[in-house]
């Protein structure tokens, strides 16, 4: 039995599991499903652009997924959002493997959650995570995607076949041409397409092994949707216009979990184009979900309750946004007022993380305190702080809400959850609630909960019949974050005479207690005493998913500990892992490790002040019920950063290397672009990146407080190098996202300390520097 | 308040407060969203336009201040996505999200206009925008590309 560490799992669901067969039904079926009624929200939908995923173009339907229009063109509806992650191009490529149509004519657009619904589900099973959000390479999701390629080429080639009055076995399919190579004769996809349609096939053919693939992890895709993003046509959440619209900012109480006291509308009443104010009350609660129906991700306070919050709404956004910051409000900061600074976060935390006397132990073997009592002992203790996602796009969100209806325009990652959202805030029934998705300005975890949604929702409801568009500013995006888990951990060691670990005791302390790539770690098949402790850390500030969630932290602390004891060895820290990794039977941590060490000529003399670091970690690996690693599971990374650091002190990245694991891919470039986004937002925010907190509330709004890594950082890496020689080629297709976000922080270090000889145990590491 | 404004080469009036910041101006009134809203504070570069031919943060130019200059957004900066900085944008596949891409874009037309042979540093220097994705390697190497297609 294995099990994923499900911190932020679904949590069922209301949705029906259907068998294989059904989400293959024709066009004939699927027809009931499409005559409703074109409403002027889906409208306003469509006068988007009739390039943008949420609008839904016309063709002979296969099944919704699927539709070629007599142009020809194939459009691929996909369940998953495209945050910039590529995986609206993912999904369209897994299609296109079986279907066989020319890759040029494919375009993408987003199944609306609502037609899932109203089609029992025929397109989201599992409801959670698997669908609506997340990679595009997910098994099921993949083999589902592959089946509905396989089942439209052969319902074109029957409708060839019939036409042209030929066995079907003579029908070639390929590069959107249907071709009968004795007469010579052509079609093309879009001339059949519709006859096709209508076929059903006694039996739903085959899928090709996977060695047989002739476009998957082949030459790499650019992105569907670059042409939008080229002109300024895409999209996004922020730019969707509908006729009619109001707009509204919005302000939180700071401290969260506090209480509106007051405010004072008259004072800005008579302010050009304002129209209301309206307040959004958390006792209010949702109106709740009809019987036997659960949202996909759940539903709770902190991750998608409202906070209180006042809104201005007015005709333009600027007017909104010049009454808000003239409106005066009271705010009871509530409990979060104890938090007074950073500071007294930082000291309980770290507190927390060294009690010995509590926490749940993740995982023991041997006798660790017996262990501990002889050897040379290695001890360290870490702290990494709240960060922002700062999602490029600010949060916002547009609704229309009136008796019987929901719609809203949003960005999401998850446009299921946010219909369920959406109808626990009205009341309204889910079938009545339409969630049209955008581009996504970034998603990282942040916007899978529906928050925002619930925010937007329960403003634009007060104005029920208007449509209101709602933008946080950025100030407000910041400090109402759902922020990166604070963590903490002491990490003690005594080493054998051979320099490698004897007995390793972690004391980990966490608002989000989980031991991945710290308790689960495969290091401990070679040490023979090993036990990992977690305990939960909480206060008022509300944290949530960020793209590698605990991992990040994790993975810093033990591989800084690694190198430390390495270091402290005297041993070659890639030699080190060598040995504390030969027990472990999968084999790609090792081969991963190998690549990246030799491509970056890993050992090789440097000046003075240059050093190079090595770390090494994995995302989502599978651990067993007793949380032991499984191997072959998650996507492992391994990174060398080459540090430079200057007579001064300054420090500069001339170079990383990664290389990885992922087992198999479909899209290198794609693999390749989220390696090197990964490293980049992993060293921004890990040298960089800190909230502080003052009374229960977050400080830092903007970029003149809270540095993010720009283009002329000086900690710019100059060079990022992938290889890709590291990968298996094992049949898993694990994510891309998350696990560059791991290891090149604790390379970092690791390099920094080899050219100074100190060690950073805090992030952001440029306040510990120097 | 009703006043002109020149935009991709049209004269639009637009009725509105003219101390409305320029990128307001264009979102709201003129639903021109190509160009983004990212900080506000003339940090990210999101808003980015030229105006003259220079590249400016529109997020801290009150419209009046840009009456009677040409300002030209990420939609009007070629008819079919040809102008070289949108080719070379596509040749690299420099985005990711997309959405600091307009005001990428607009800043290595600044930055080129000035500048037909930037150095790297020259680039760090000029462009200096957020990217949340990190493709700040890609937008590097990108605007080398467009210079040679220019
Ligand atoms: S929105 Fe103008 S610089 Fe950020
Ligand atoms: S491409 Fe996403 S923020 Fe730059």
């Amino acid at each position: 039995m294995t099990k994923h560490q499900t911190d932020f799992a679904p949590s069922g669901g209301s949705t029906v599991e259907l068998g294989r067969r059904t989400f293959l039904v024709s066009a004939a079926a699927m027809a009931g499903g499409l005559t409703v009624g074109i409403l002027p929200a889906e409208q306003a939908a469509a006068a988007l652009g009739s390039r943008n995923p949420g609008q839904q173009s016309t063709g002979a339907e296969f099944t919704g997924v699927v539709s070629i229009a007599p142009d020809n063109s194939v459009t691929i509806r996909t369940v998953k959002c495209e945050i910039g992650n590529g995986v609206h191009t993912g999904m369209a490529m897994i299609v296109t493997e079986e279907l066989g149509c020319d890759w040029n004519l494919v375009r993408g657009e987003y199944m609306p959650p609502n037609r899932n619904l109203r089609e029992n589900n025929l397109y989201s099973k599992t409801g959670g995570l698997a669908y609506f959000s997340g990679r595009s390479t997910g098994k099921e999701m993949m083999e589902q995607l592959l089946q509905i390629g396989a089942s439209a080429r052969e319902r074109l080639r029957v409708a060839a076949a019939t036409r042209w009055g030929v066995p079907v076995d003579q029908v070639k399919a390929e590069n959107s041409t249907l071709t009968h190579a004795a007469s010579g004769r052509k079609l093309t996809y879009g001339e059949v397409a519709s006859d096709a349609a209508a076929i059903k096939l006694d039996a739903e053919p085959a899928l090709k092994p996977k060695s047989e693939w002739t476009f998957l992890g082949k030459a790499s895709r650019k992105r569907i949707n670059m042409q939008h993003i080229l002109d300024g046509s895409a999209v996004y959440g922020l730019d969707v216009q509908v006729p009619g619209m109001v707009y509204a900012t919005v302000r939180h109480v700071p401290a969260h979990g506090g209480k509106l006291k007051s405010y004072n509308f008259d004072a800005i009443k008579a302010m050009p184009g304002v129209r209301a104010v309206v307040v959004v009350d958390p006792a209010e609660g949702g109106r709740g979900l009809p019987d036997r129906v659960t949202a996909p991700m759940g539903m709770s306070a902190t991750t998608n309750g409202p906070q209180a919050a006042v809104a201005v709404i007015a005709d333009h956004f600027w007017q909104a946004k010049v009454a808000l910051d003239l409106l005066p409000v009271e705010w009871d900061a509530g409990d979060g007022a104890k938090w007074t600074t950073t500071q007294s976060i930082y000291t309980a935390l770290g507190e927390a993380a060294k009690d010995t006397s509590r926490g749940n132990v993740l995982r023991a073997k041997g006798d660790v305190d017996d262990a501990l009592k002889s050897g040379r002992r290695v001890e360290m203790e870490f702290m990494t702080p709240y960060q922002d996602h700062f999602l490029m796009e600010p949060l916002n969100g547009t609704a229309l809400v009136t008796a019987d209806r929901c719609d809203v325009w949003i960005s999401t990652q998850h446009a299921q959850q946010a219909m369920y959202v959406a109808a626990d805030e009205t009341g309204l029934h889910p079938e009545k609630v339409h969630v049209h998705a955008t581009y996504v300005g970034v998603g990282c975890g942040r916007r899978i909960y529906g928050d925002d949604v619930r925010t937007v929702v329960a403003i634009a409801k007060k104005m029920a019949g208007k449509p209101v568009k709602v933008i946080w500013t950025r100030e407000e995006t910041t400090r109402q974050g759902r922020y990166r888990d604070i963590a903490a951990a002491k990490i003690t060691a005594t080493l054998g005479d051979d320099g490698m670990p004897k007995a390793i005791d972690i004391n980990q302390a966490a608002s989000r207690p989980i031991g991945r790539n710290l308790t689960d770690t495969p290091y401990q098949f070679a040490i023979p005493n090993f036990r990992g402790r977690t305990k939960p850390f909480a206060t008022n500030i509300m944290t949530g998913p960020f793209r590698g969630p605990v991992f990040v932290s994790n993975c810093f602390f033990l591989e800084t500990f690694i190198n430390n004891c390495a270091e402290t060895a005297k041993l070659d820290a890639v030699e080190y892992r060598r040995r504390l990794l030969a027990n472990f039977p999968d084999k790609g941590w090792i081969k991963t490790l190998d690549e990246v060490a030799q491509k970056a000529n890993w050992g090789q003399s440097l000046p003075r002040g240059t050093a190079q670091g090595v770390a090494i970690g994995n995302w989502a690996m599978a651990t067993t019920q007793d949380g032991a690693p499984v191997p072959f599971s998650g996507s492992t990374v391994a990174t060398i950063v080459t540090v430079e650091v200057s007579r001064r002190g300054n420090v500069a990245i001339p170079r990383v290397d990664v290389a990885f694991d992922l087992g198999s891919i479909i899209n290198p470039d794609a693999v390749r672009a989220q390696m090197e986004g990964g490293v980049i937002m992993a060293l921004s925010s890990s040298l960089h990146e800190e909230l502080n907190v003052a009374n229960g509330a977050i400080v830092e709004g903007n970029l003149d407080g809270y540095r993010a890594m720009r283009q002329a950082d000086p900690l710019m890496p100059q060079e990022i190098h992938v290889h890709f020689g590291g990968n298996s080629g094992h049949d898993r297709f694990s994510e891309a996202g998350e696990p560059p976000m791991g290891p090149p922080p604790p390379a970092f270090v690791h390099a920094y300390f080899r050219a100074t000889g100190k060690w950073i145990t805090r992030k952001p590491f440029m306040k510990y520097m120097g | 308040m009703a006043f002109d404004l020149k935009v991709n080469g049209k004269t639009v009036s637009v009725d509105a407060d003219p101390q409305t910041p320029l990128l307001w101006v264009l979102r709201d009134h003129l639903a021109m969203t190509g160009t983004k809203y990212g900080c506000g504070i003339n940090q990210c570069g999101a808003c980015t336009v030229t105006i003259d031919g220079q590249a400016a943060r529109s997020c801290n130019i009150p419209a009046a201040q840009a009456v009677g200059k040409s300002i030209v957004t990420i939609e009007g900066l070629s008819p079919d996505r040809t102008h070289a900085v949108q080719r070379a944008w596509a040749e690299l596949d420099v985005p990711q999200c997309g959405f600091c891409q307009s005001g990428q874009m607009m800043a290595a037309v600044g930055l080129l206009a000035r500048n037909s042979k930037p150095s790297d540093a020259d680039i760090d220097q000029a462009m200096n925008n957020l990217c949340r994705c990190g493709t700040y390697l890609k937008i590097r190497a990108a605007i080398r590309r467009a210079a040679e297609l220019v």
